[in-house]
């Protein structure tokens, strides 16, 4: 294999990882303030992804930043709407969490099909965005993967920004850590809650933009890739931001190159296998590897 | 003759913290053996070194002479080592009388196909756990309790429980992590006569606690601990009388009071 | 343990064939039958133990898999069936490892179990014919009688629905599922009680994978036909929500699941392209009964003993 073949993979696989590393960050921010496994947020992606979509069907001509917006809007607004309509009447039933998590399966079937019913089964393509190809050093990249690499890297340094300068971010920080300390530091615990939720969908949205600008939207590609993302959010150690955008990366690279140079066939089975691995070696992931380095 | 447990320097870091430093002890069989020592003396640190609940840094543990430093918590409560828990950990959705039997588990032997089949040995089995598990419930005094589910009772019926189900297989040695905590002066003292009844049917007892007056009045022997290191050993008349020890409790004001009384 | 209620609706379900001989109901209602067997599985795993996994979809396709293999070489159903089960048993062994994780981690770990699981189904075409998956496995025999009318497939699986949760209620009530329950409460109170923690998950997880295997043993020979598509992931998470819609803990509450689960979707067929968007808001709804699920609702049907309350 050539350096021109190697740089196309790991670009590939970085891009790819993005969208992962996104999808991870709402699982891990979502699992930290309350526990559950959002089974749903895959699906939140799809819908991010459809709605973008349909903006350029609407408005060919809508530029790339704008779909994202709007993708991120629709993956935000339908999160937050599902927390406070249904995850906190659940909590305040006092339901077990494994019955919360089995709702997110149910809302992953329903929006599913919701999708389905509004946009059909075939797969949607997203119209190109961008043209030709940009050249680095004599070796010609997809523009779109460049693209989808460069917002994921925005976005996420935005929320960076967003949770540790931010009163609301700050809130939401204290909650995860610690909810009662954060009730008498004033903070509103249920609106902290949803705004949690709002912001994970908001992630997932623009994954899912941007995983449809790279293939195509389709009402199931929510599930297996929001398993993976969840695989990876394990994989950077569950809870842990820095950990959930890392994780994504790897995963998107050792999926990309496994692909490559192992089986296509068995694409998915490596990135399990290295999970399992994974956590029977680190237990806590690749935050707990750091933080027992330090 | 040899004691029943002898631990030698046993020494247990977290991280750069030292909470533990070659600490040395022996219980002597049939006795009731206080530990004692200010706050953060390492009292339950020691205590779950011996249980097993985790391995200690350096230095040996002794049962009966055998080395039982590298056994997991498991094993050695099936060498005759039960323990009890300072923030009460009871199987809350069991009824006092299962919680009890689950102490047994490690005498009975049915397994699955047993469970499935239900040969006449199981049948057996299962009736001789229970009974044994009525007799501990009825040792500390809650038989009237037996089919009440764990989580609903009383606080003070609920360390009764753990301790019910720690000498249900009469085990040589009984770890006690402060059963008087949150126990009324009424039930404490009745506990200060139980763990007096638990020694005298043939278990040792190893008894941390901060109740001075259940320490003094029930322990033969009593070890103290200061900031991790051994400070004395003794009756407890040696003890209240050891200038070293009402040292290590000045500052310590209501503790002082209590070990002068 | 056999109590009225259940004793009740066990002979209604045995002599349905009677009143209502419809061959497609009764095909449904041995869908229901093994479907609740493999409830009662992910049942005991999660209601005593307290183990999630996701991965028993793969234990129900070795199951499934392994005995139309087996009859298609020409082994009897009768040994076949069995034995199919104990490979689901013994491939749940390559899990011990993952018994230490606890919740979500053991989840994922399971999960990624179940996904490699259905890549090697998919793929490996010389032992699984791939996606093109298995046809032609033979109907149930038993002692050389070819079971052909839905009646008796019907009553083959149905009696053993009953056999398992039968079994099941006497391993939860006994000296194994007292420890397995113990385990789930407070781990460190069972090992301070002598309990080997790690041992006794593992056979809860083994018990489940055997049980999970004889549901695909008994699928194969009733579908007759098995592609990659029955032991996706998906499967996995609609035997969770069997048990969670029916209650966790109650063995009463898996068998009603399964119905739910199996039937719903067919009753809405009525409803067409809405069918599994009513199936979603329906789970989603259901959850609002919490823990005692549709078992908690029927208060007729008591939960067997060691079950939560």
């Amino acid at each position: 294999m050539n350096m021109t073949a190697l740089l196309e993979v790991t670009v590939g696989g970085v891009a790819v990882g993005c969208v992962y590393s996104l999808l991870a960050l709402g699982y891990s921010m979502i699992i930290r303030a309350s526990g559950i496994i959002h089974f749903a947020q895959g699906e939140v992606m799809m819908l991010g992804s459809m709605c973008g979509l349909s903006a350029l069907w609407v408005a060919p001509s809508l530029h790339p930043a704008l779909v994202l917006l709007v993708g991120m809007l629709a993956g935000g607004a339908l999160a937050g709407a599902m927390e406070l309509l249904v995850y906190r009447t659940l909590r305040r039933r006092g339901v077990p969490l494994v019955s919360i998590i089995t709702a997110t399966v149910g809302f992953s079937i329903f929006l599913m099909n919701a999708a389905r019913l509004g946009w059909g089964s075939e797969p949607l393509r997203y119209p190109d965005m961008f043209r030709g190809a940009v050249e680095v050093s004599g070796i010609r990249i997809s523009p779109q993967l460049l693209w989808v690499a460069a917002s994921g890297f925005v976005i996420m340094v935005a929320l960076q920004i967003f949770l540790s300068k931010t009163r609301p971010g700050l809130a939401m920080q204290a909650v995860a850590q610690d909810p009662d300390a954060a009730q008498l530091m004033g903070v509103n615990l249920s609106r902290s809650m949803a705004a949690t939720f709002a912001v994970a969908g908001a992630m997932a949205g623009a994954a899912g933009v941007m995983l449809g600008s790279l293939f195509f939207s389709f009402f199931e590609m929510g599930f297996i890739t929001g398993l993976k993302a969840f695989v990876a959010a394990t994989l950077g150690g569950l809870g842990s931001i820095g950990g959930a955008m890392l994780g994504g990366i790897l995963f998107g690279l050792i999926e990309t190159f496994g692909a490559v140079f192992i089986s296509s066939a068995y694409k998915d089975a490596i990135g399990m296998m290295l999970l399992i691995a994974i956590l029977l070696v680190l237990p806590q992931g690749l935050a707990g590897l750091w933080r027992r380095l330090r | 003759m040899t004691p029943l447990l002898e631990v030698q320097a046993v020494t247990r870091r977290f991280g750069g913290l030292v909470a533990l430093e070659a600490v040395h002890m022996q219980v002597a069989s049939g006795t009731v053996h206080g530990l004692i020592g200010p706050n953060g003396a390492g009292k339950t640190t020691f205590l779950n070194v011996i249980a097993g609940a985790f391995p200690p840094s350096g230095g040996r543990l002794l049962l009966e002479g055998r080395d039982i430093t590298s056994l997991a918590g498991a094993e050695r409560a099936r060498l005759g080592i039960r323990r009890t828990f300072q923030n009460l950990k009871l199987f809350a959705e069991m009824t006092a009388l299962e919680n009890a039997a689950i102490g047994l588990h490690t005498d009975s032997r049915a397994g699955v196909l047993a469970a499935l089949f239900r040969p006449p040995g199981q049948r057996r089995e299962e009736r001789a756990i229970m009974a044994r598990a009525a007799e501990a419930l009825e040792f500390v005094g809650l038989a009237a309790h037996a089919q009440h589910v764990a989580g609903t009772l009383a606080y003070g019926h609920r360390r009764l429980l753990e301790i019910a189900r720690a000498i249900a297989p009469r085990p040589k040695l009984l770890l006690l992590d402060e059963p008087a905590a949150g126990l009324n002066p009424t039930e404490a003292a009745s506990l200060t006569g139980l763990i007096a009844r638990i020694r005298d049917a043939g278990t040792t007892v190893i008894l941390v606690e901060h109740h001075m007056d259940v320490v003094m009045r029930v322990c033969d022997r009593i070890t103290v601990l200061n900031h991790g290191r051994h400070l004395a050993t003794g009756t407890p008349a040696e003890i209240q009388a050891d200038a070293s020890v009402v040292e290590a409790y000045l500052g310590q004001d209501a503790l002082a009071e209590a070990l002068a009384c | 343990m056999i109590r009225v209620a259940p004793a009740l609706a066990f002979l209604a379900l045995a002599l349905l064939p009677f009143v209502l001989p419809d061959p497609f109901l009764l095909h449904l209602m041995t869908s229901v039958a093994i479907a609740a067997i493999l409830a009662l599985g992910l049942q005991f795993l999660l209601g005593i133990s307290g183990q999630l996994s996701l991965g028993q979809a793969a234990f129900y396709g070795v199951g499934a898999y392994g005995s139309a293999l087996m009859t298609g070489a020409g082994v009897p159903f009768l040994v076949a069936v069995p034995l199919a089960a104990m490979a689901a048993g013994a491939s749940s062994l390559i899990l011990i490892p993952v018994t230490r994780l606890r919740g979500p981690y053991l989840a994922v770990a399971t999960l990624g179990f179940s996904i490699a699981a259905y890549l090697v189904i998919k793929n490996e075409e010389w032992l699984t014919g791939g996606s093109l998956g298995l046809m032609g496995i033979s109907r149930p025999t038993l002692f050389g009688l070819r079971l052909r009318d839905p009646a008796h497939v019907y009553w083959l699986c149905a009696g053993l629905a009953a056999l398992v949760w039968l079994g099941l209620c006497r391993l939860a009530d006994s000296r194994f599922g007292r420890a397995a329950h113990a385990i789930r409460q407070d781990e460190d109170a069972a090992r301070a009680s002598g309990l080997r923690v790690t041992l006794i998950k593992t056979q809860c997880f083994v018990v489940s994978a055997v049980i999970s295997g004889l549901a695909g043993a008994l699928f194969a020979h009733h579908i007759r036909y098995l592609g990659p598509a029955d032991f996706s992931f998906w499967k996995s998470v609609e035997v969770l929500i069997m048990v969670v819609i029916g209650g966790v803990g109650s063995a009463a509450g898996a068998v009603l699941g399964a119905a739910v689960v199996v039937l719903l979707p067919e009753w809405l067929r009525l409803i067409g392209d809405y069918r599994l968007l009513v199936f979603g808001a329906t789970v989603v709804v259901l959850m609002l009964f919490g823990s005692g699920g549709l078992a908690g609702l029927w208060g007729a049907i008591r939960r067997p003993r060691g079950a939560a309350p």
